[in-house]
């Protein structure tokens, strides 16, 4: 029957139908209508503050994505994003400089540990990638408030490398005139991508489909599923930890509860992307696209005027708009 | 050497709960040559391929493989040792392509990335003596069940093994496939691979085995080596049931007696080649067999008098009056029933009970009260279960737990309930042993000439059209070709009018 529903439709709505393409026609709209709502969006500025915005989402919505294709799902990543930056501010000390490479070491080892934690809970323990994940976000929230129950904290000055190259006192110029164009938060993402183009080429990448798409046959094909999908949790903290170096760099400080609604987000975000939330099916890459997307809308709704009070309303409603549009009128015409 | 013995399982003991599988597996292989493996559903022949494959671990006895004894913890280990298994149940993994699911768990390197140039070519050259013309690139889950079992068989072959396990391989496959896939097994053969071959098509085990091992209630119960014994297909039956039984003389293949049912006309809104322009009349009381080759339109022409495959226009009269089939449930309520035949993906829930199964249905129907009548369904649902003599522990026990033939006697269960007009069966007993398919289909029979029924039947395997259908229409790429009637319906003439030969 698949082969029937395949072969239907003209080659150009069948590009429309496929959940990728009519992501990236999402994103394309919402494009226009904020090049057109927003009169300097094409000034070097304004960009380099769009990628500021969308950095973090889009690390958190591949990190996301790539345990959502592997059967997974986890909703402990906003609250890993917080333990980290608490890490990192409490282990930097202002006038040393060496404790910003301390930092980087412990907090990375931590992530690892995040990974491994939430990959033994799912993977090798079978408990339902939900409740795994449940559990461990307030465990790692906890953590985080004991280092820093306020935010705050102190960071060496070169971290602000991962935010703004330029301010660190002596730079070469040659990275402080770069950063002018490429921003730092794009180079962040560059590194995920590249870590994803990496992986998808070995086993590992192969595996995480495989097993998402269908465990059981996964495991009598000879694929340490378990091992798999805590490698999957493993990716996740690497993009998470990515994600923490901007936010401290950013903001100077820690921050126990300021992931908290990133996890939601960055679930929506992969969803938007196109990648299907039993695993197995969509692009590593799209959740880039997706995060893109839901951080366009709230942007729409700045620039539109619309009043305080109404722009989580509207914002709602564009993205059920946006999203379940395309899903309707592909459901109807599959119906079968 | 050749004939050197490669395998020998001995007293393998396997228990699941409380379920004694098998109590007694005996089985012995040898290099080059092909060992049948029969017995009914849930007779524990199953059960002792996947146990050497590495699936199972045994509870008992051992087994010996290459002259020494071997306990794998999972079939990975089993596979590097040269055991391939075929799973019945495939083990593809549906969101990767063919050539990705050949090589999986198989993968080699290249430098540091994979190398898919590599697998590629591997998977072509495979399924080149398989199926000429595969292509490689397409994702499993655009595959039909037949060519997904051919890749399941390429994905075995992949590891070069010394002993293959086919569990049920043929069950999905057209004829032609067969040929190839037996000419393929004979070539390893040749080469000295073991196989052991699974089949609930005697005809196919006849053919290509060099020796049978028989199963009965999870003990082997004898072993014929055909170089030195003669092909005897009662004597098998025999052993398999456990009875002497002679096979039934084929159902009378009745004149269409009754009047006319149900009149179809099913036409395509766009040209569609699975099911383009197919007009019949089916008779009261009357088995219609539509047969063919794999993959012609049979199962969509199921669908859509199912009401459930958009892309048509049909035009029905049930008894005189025009109906409409736009949805599932339009069907049902004009008593038009479907049995589709993968019944884990489309007939049952499998995690639910056989009660919730077979009274699901109901709870869809017009009129239904609020409050389910649970006292009188759990009686109805019992009754269901004596009629068609369904072996389960109770209704409440989950769907999952029976053997296939029982599940697929659940599907039907759960229409007995209904005031059948029209029964359409789509491949009833795929993957059903020759007992309980039997009692399937004389059970159905039954059904059809008592209450006048109008039963339309695909199956896979001619053998199920020659025996039960009173008339059997031929379809080719989404069209009907030819009818057969009475005495023509033969295997011959199947086979002829399938590849349009007259």
């Amino acid at each position: 029957m698949d082969r029937v529903t395949k072969e239907k439709g003209f080659p150009l709505t069948r590009l429309f139908f496929k959940p990728e393409s009519s992501s990236m026609f999402i994103l394309i709209v919402m494009l226009i209508i904020n090049i057109v709502l927003q009169k300097n969006f094409f000034e070097t500025k304004s960009i380099v503050r769009n990628i500021n915005a969308f950095a973090p989402l889009i690390l958190l919505a591949m990190g996301q994505a790539i345990v959502i294709v592997s059967g997974g799902l986890d909703l402990s990543s906003g609250a890993a994003l917080s333990l980290f930056t608490c890490v990192l501010t409490t282990v930097m000390k202002q006038n040393e400089p060496i404790t910003g490479f301390y930092a980087l070491l412990v907090t990375f080892a931590i992530a690892l540990m995040v990974g491994i934690v939430n990959g033994i809970g799912i993977g090798y323990l079978r408990i339902p990638p939900v409740i795994v994940t449940f559990a461990t976000s307030y465990i790692w929230l906890g953590i985080a408030l004991f280092l820093r129950p306020t935010p705050g904290g102190e960071t060496v000055g070169w971290f602000r490398i991962f935010y703004r190259a330029r301010s660190v006192e002596g730079i070469p110029a040659l990275i402080r005139t770069m950063d002018n164009f490429i921003p730092p938060a794009l180079i962040l993402v560059l590194i995920g991508c590249l870590l994803w183009f990496v992986v998808s080429r070995t086993r590992t990448g192969r595996y995480v489909y495989a097993v998402g798409s269908n465990m059981e046959s996964a495991y009598v094909s000879g694929i340490d599923t378990a091992k798999t999908q805590m490698l999957a949790c493993v990716m996740n903290a690497v993009f998470i930890f990515l994600a923490a170096l901007f936010f401290v760099a950013q903001n100077q400080s820690g921050d126990a509860r300021m992931g908290g609604p990133l996890t939601i987000k960055s679930i929506a975000a992969v969803v938007v992307g196109g990648i299907s939330l039993f695993g197995g099916r969509g692009s590593i890459y799209f959740a880039l696209v997706g995060a893109m997307i839901l951080e366009l809308v709230s942007k729409i709704i700045f620039f539109a005027d619309i009043p305080n009070a109404y722009q989580t309303l509207v914002s709602g409603i564009i993205v059920i708009v946006a999203i379940a549009g395309p899903a309707y009128v592909m459901f109807n015409k599959e119906k079968r | 050497m050749k004939n050197e013995i490669i395998l020998e399982a001995k007293g393998v003991k396997k228990c699941f709960g409380g379920v004694v599988a098998l109590s007694n597996g005996n089985l012995r292989c040898r290099k080059g040559r092909i060992t049948g493996l029969l017995g009914a559903n849930g007779s524990g022949k199953s059960t002792i391929s996947k146990i050497i494959a590495g699936v199972y671990k045994p509870d008992g006895g051992e087994i010996h493989y290459n002259g020494r004894i071997v306990h794998y913890r999972n079939p990975h280990e089993a596979r590097q040792d040269g055991i391939a298994l075929v799973f019945q149940n495939l083990s593809l993994v549906p969101d990767l392509t063919v050539w990705q699911n050949v090589v999986l768990g198989i993968e080699r390197n290249r430098g540091l990335f994979l190398d898919d140039e590599g697998a590629r070519l591997l998977a072509r050259e495979i399924l080149e003596e398989l199926y000429p013309g595969f292509d490689v690139e397409r994702k499993v889950s655009e595959l039909s069940p037949g060519e997904m079992q051919v890749v399941e068989v390429a994905k075995a072959l992949a590891a070069n093994p010394q002993l293959l396990i086919l569990d049920e391989p043929t069950a999905s496959l057209e004829q032609a496939q067969v040929r190839s896939l037996f000419a393929c097994m004979r070539t390893l053969a040749q080469k000295g691979v073991a196989m052991i071959f699974t089949s609930h098509r005697l005809w196919e085990v006849m053919e290509i085995c060099d020796e049978v091992t028989i199963f009965r209630n999870g003990e082997d119960v004898a072993t014929i080596d055909f170089d030195t014994e003669e092909k005897d297909p009662e004597k098998i039956i025999g052993y398999i049931t456990g009875e002497q039984r002679k096979t039934v003389v084929a159902v009378n293949h009745g004149k269409a007696s009754g009047d006319v049912l149900l009149r179809v006309k099913v036409k395509s809104k766009t040209r569609d080649k699975f099911l383009d322009d197919v007009s019949f009349e089916l008779h009261e009381g009357e088995i219609l067999g539509i047969g063919g080759l794999a993959g012609q339109g049979q199962e969509e022409l199921m669908y859509a008098l199912a009401g459930s495959y958009p892309n048509v226009r049909c035009e029905i009269e049930l008894k005189g009056k025009k109906i409409r089939l736009h949805r599932p449930q339009d069907a049902i309520r004009h008593s038009i029933l479907l049995v589709p035949g993968d019944r884990q993906r489309e007939g049952l829930f499998l995690d639910h009970s056989v009660y919730d199964n077979a009274i699901f249905p109901r709870l869809g129907l017009r009129g239904h009260p609020l409050w389910i009548p649970e006292r009188e369904y759990r009686r109805m649902c019992e009754e269901a279960v004596r009629i068609l003599s369904i072996k389960t522990p109770g209704v409440d026990a989950p769907v999952n737990t029976l053997s296939g033939g029982n599940q697929q006697k659940v599907v039907v269960a759960r229409w007995l309930s209904f005031d059948v007009q029209v029964l359409l069966l789509a491949d009833p007993a795929k993957g059903v042993d020759v007992g309980a398919k039997r009692d399937l289909y004389e059970y159905i029979v039954k059904l059809a000439r008592e209450k006048k029924i109008g039963v339309l039947l695909y199956a896979s395997d001619n053998e199920e059209f020659v025996e039960y259908c009173d008339r059997l229409l031929i379809m080719y790429e989404g069209q009907i070709v030819a009818t057969l009637q009475g005495d023509e319906i033969n295997d011959d003439a199947i086979t002829a009018a399938s590849m349009r030969v007259r």
